[in-house]
C-alpha cells in the first residue's frame, strides 16, 4: 500500500457525497403541475451531469482534506552520463617505468606520462560525462571540480606532468574525491577513477569514514594499480602480509567491503593499462541502474485541482441559474 | 369594484321562482304559451275575446303565458395546490375575483348563489349554499384570496354534484384542469344535469413567457416532485405546443360534453365572459 491519508477521519466526509442525489441544491420554482411538462432529454441528462459533478467534487474534497500521499518509495531509474572524478597519484615512483627504473626511462614512458595520455584519450571519447581531477601524493590537490568543459580537463591531465614527488598517501585523496558528490542529486553513475602504483596503510577510523561517504554518494571505485613487475598481486595473498611491505593488498582487501561496485585492474605496462581503461570505459558505457527513494508526495493538492474541475461546472449552472418566473 | 357579466342558458329554468331566465312554468310573462279556458286560469286580465269567440263550446278563454324563472348558479372551485401558482398573475387572485363576479352577476340577475370548494375533500368551510346572497361577493373574495392551497389533488371535484342540488343549475367549474383528461370526462359526467361551463385559469408564465434560458428547478406543489430544467428556446417552443395540445383536447372534452370551456389566461376579463354567454 502506497497510499496513505494524513487525517483518516475525513475520509467520514465522504459520505456527504450522496447529498446531490438527495438535493438539487436550487430553490425550487412552484409549477403547478409536473404532467404537462413535455419530456426533455437533455435537462434530464444535464440533471444527472450537475449531481454527479456535485457528488465527485464533494468526493474530491473530502479526500483533499483527509490529505492523501504517496508514501516513500524507490523507483528504479538510468542514469546516462556519469560524473567521473580522475584521482591521479603524483608520488614520486610515478615518474618511474614500468619495468621500475627511474633513470634511463624515457619521458613519455614514465608511468605518469601513459596513465595521462590515456585519460586524456579516455577524456576525449566519453562526451556525456562530467569530469573532476584530483592529484594526490602526500596530499590531495584540488585540481578541477566536476566540470563538462573537455578543454578544461584536458589541461588538467596535462598539468599532472609534472614532476611527481612525495609518497602515495590514499585516503586523503579519496575523501576529496568524495567531497565531489556530495550534496549533489544522483542523476547518473558516479566513478572515482583511482590510478595509482602504490597505496598506503590507511587507518580503521578513515576507513569506517571513507566507506559511509562511499555508500552515501553511491559512487563506483575503479582502481587502476600500475603494478611494478617486482610488486605483489593484488589477487595473491602475499607470502608474509603486513601492511607496510605489502599495502595494496590490504587496501584491495578494503576497497572490497567498501559495498559499492569496485573493480580493481592490475597493469603492469601500458597495453595492459589501456586494456584496463577500455574496460572502464565499457563498463561505464552500461546505463546505469539504480533505485532512487522518493520522498512522500502530497497528493492533497490534485484533489483539490480535481475538485475545482468539477465545481466549475457548478459554479456555471449557478450562474445560470433562474429563479423566478417573472422576467 | 366587482366586475359583472351577463349570462343567459339555452334551456328553460325549472324553478318556480321568479327570475330572468326562459321558464317552462306558465304565469305571468310576456312570452305567450297558448289559450286556456278561464277556469284554469281566472284571470280576467288577459281574457281574449277573440278567442273566445271562436270557442264552439263558448267559453271564455283567457291568454297564458310562460314566466321568467331563477336559475341557480354555483362555482364549483378546485382548490388544490396547483391553483397557487403565481406567475404573471395570481392564479388564486383570478379564482377570487371570478367568483366574486359570479356571485354578485347572480345577484344582479336575480339568481342564487352557491359555492363549492375542493381539493382532496369539500372545503366545507367555504362551503356557500345557495342563496340569494347580497354579500357573498365581497366575501368570498377577501377569503379566496388568503386562501393557500394546500390540497394535494382536487379529488373532491368529482363529489361536488351532490351539493349541487337536483334543480338544473348553472355551473361554473373553476380550475386549472392540470389533471388527466379521463378524469375531467368522469367529472363532466357527474355533473351532466347541470349546464356547466368550464373556466380555465391558465398563467401564460406557465407555457409562454417562460425565462428564455438557464437552469431551473421546478417542483409540483401536490405531489413535491422536482424537476431540473434546462431552459432554452426550443424547450419553450415545446412547452408552448404541448399547452396548446392540451388547449385543443381540452375544448374537444368539454364541446362534447355541452360548453366550450372559456380560459382565463393572466386576467380576468368580464366582458369577455358575456361575449362568451352571447356568441353561442
Amino acid at each position: 500500500m502506497t497510499l496513505g491519508f494524513a487525517e483518516p477521519w475525513a475520509l467520514l466526509l465522504i459520505a456527504l457525497a450522496v447529498l446531490p442525489w438527495l438535493k438539487s441544491g436550487q430553490r425550487a420554482l412552484a409549477y403547478s403541475s409536473l404532467a404537462l411538462i413535455p419530456a426533455d432529454p437533455l435537462s434530464v441528462l444535464l440533471d444527472r451531469l450537475l449531481r454527479l459533478a456535485g457528488a465527485a467534487a464533494l468526493l474530491c474534497l473530502a479526500l483533499a482534506i483527509a490529505g492523501p500521499y504517496l508514501r516513500e518509495q524507490w523507483v528504479e531509474r538510468i542514469g546516462t552520463g556519469a560524473h567521473i572524478v580522475l584521482l591521479l597519484d603524483r608520488s614520486s615512483s610515478m615518474n618511474e617505468n614500468f619495468t621500475g627504473k627511474y633513470l634511463g626511462a624515457r619521458p613519455h614512458e614514465s608511468k605518469s606520462a601513459v596513465a595521462r595520455k590515456l585519460l586524456s584519450e579516455f577524456v576525449a571519447r566519453r562526451e556525456h560525462d562530467l569530469f573532476a581531477m584530483v592529484d594526490f601524493s602526500a596530499a590531495p590537490i584540488y585540481v578541477l571540480p566536476l566540470t563538462q568543459d573537455r578543454q578544461a580537463v584536458q589541461a588538467a591531465i596535462a598539468a599532472a606532468g609534472g614532476r611527481g614527488h612525495g609518497v602515495t598517501h590514499i585516503a586523503p585523496g579519496l575523501a576529496m574525491a568524495l567531497d565531489f558528490f556530495t550534496g549533489r542529486p544522483l542523476t547518473g553513475s558516479r566513478i572515482i577513477l583511482l590510478v595509482s602504483d602504490g597505496a598506503a596503510r590507511i587507518d580503521d577510523e578513515t576507513r569506517d569514514r571513507l566507506r559511509q561517504w562511499f555508500q552515501e554518494t553511491q559512487s563506483s571505485l575503479y582502481w587502476i594499480y600500475l603494478r611494478n613487475p617486482r610488486g605483489g598481486r593484488l589477487s595473491e595473498k602475499p607470502a608474509n602480509p603486513n601492511e607496510s611491505t605489502t599495502p595494496e593488498y590490504f587496501l584491495h582487501q578494503y576497497f572490497q567491503t567498501l559495498g559499492v561496485p569496485y573493480r580493481a585492474f592490475e597493469a603492469d605496462n601500458p597495453e595492459a593499462m589501456q586494456g584496463a581503461i577500455a574496460e572502464v570505459e565499457r563498463l561505464e558505457n552500461l546505463p546505469l541502474r539504480y533505485l532512487e527513494k522518493l520522498p512522500r508526495r502530497e497528493m492533497s493538492t490534485w484533489c483539490y485541482g480535481v475538485a475545482l474541475f468539477f465545481l466549475l461546472p457548478l459554479i456555471a449552472a449557478k450562474a445560470m441559474e433562474v429563479n423566478s418566473w417573472a422576467r | 369594484m366587482t366586475p359583472e357579466f351577463h349570462y343567459s342558458v339555452g334551456w328553460r329554468a325549472s324553478g318556480a321562482h321568479p327570475g330572468t331566465h326562459r321558464s317552462g312554468h306558465l304565469g305571468s310573462g310576456h312570452e305567450f304559451a297558448g289559450q286556456v279556458p278561464f277556469i284554469a286560469n281566472p284571470d280576467p286580465r288577459h281574457l281574449d275575446l277573440r278567442a273566445s269567440l271562436h270557442d264552439p263550446y263558448g267559453q271564455l278563454m283567457v291568454r297564458s303565458f310562460r314566466q321568467r324563472s331563477a336559475i341557480p348558479v354555483f362555482v364549483v372551485a378546485d382548490l388544490s395546490a396547483s391553483m397557487g401558482f403565481r406567475g404573471m398573475a395570481d392564479k388564486l387572485e383570478n379564482l377570487a375575483r371570478f367568483t366574486a363576479s359570479a356571485a354578485y352577476s347572480a345577484y344582479r340577475t336575480g339568481d342564487p348563489f352557491g359555492f363549492v370548494g375542493c381539493d382532496e375533500g369539500i372545503r366545507s368551510d367555504l362551503l356557500l349554499p345557495l342563496r340569494l346572497h347580497k354579500s357573498a361577493a365581497p366575501d368570498l373574495y377577501e377569503r379566496l384570496r388568503g386562501l393557500s392551497p394546500a390540497g394535494r389533488s382536487a379529488e373532491a371535484l368529482c363529489q361536488a354534484a351532490p351539493h349541487l342540488g337536483r334543480q338544473r343549475a348553472l355551473v361554473f367549474l373553476v380550475s386549472d384542469f392540470h389533471f388527466p383528461l379521463d378524469r375531467l370526462d368522469t367529472l363532466l359526467s357527474s355533473l351532466t344535469r347541470h349546464d356547466v361551463v368550464p373556466v380555465v385559469l391558465w398563467d401564460s408564465a406557465e407555457y409562454e413567457r417562460l425565462p428564455p434560458r438557464g437552469l431551473t428547478c421546478v417542483e409540483d406543489p401536490e405531489t413535491g416532485e422536482r424537476r431540473r430544467l434546462f431552459m432554452r428556446p426550443s424547450l419553450r417552443e415545446k412547452f408552448r405546443t404541448a399547452f396548446e395540445q392540451r388547449r385543443t383536447a381540452l375544448i374537444h372534452l368539454c364541446i362534447q360534453r355541452g360548453r366550450e370551456p372559456f380560459f382565463v389566461i393572466d386576467r380576468f376579463d368580464a366582458e369577455a365572459l358575456t361575449r362568451y354567454f352571447y356568441q353561442t
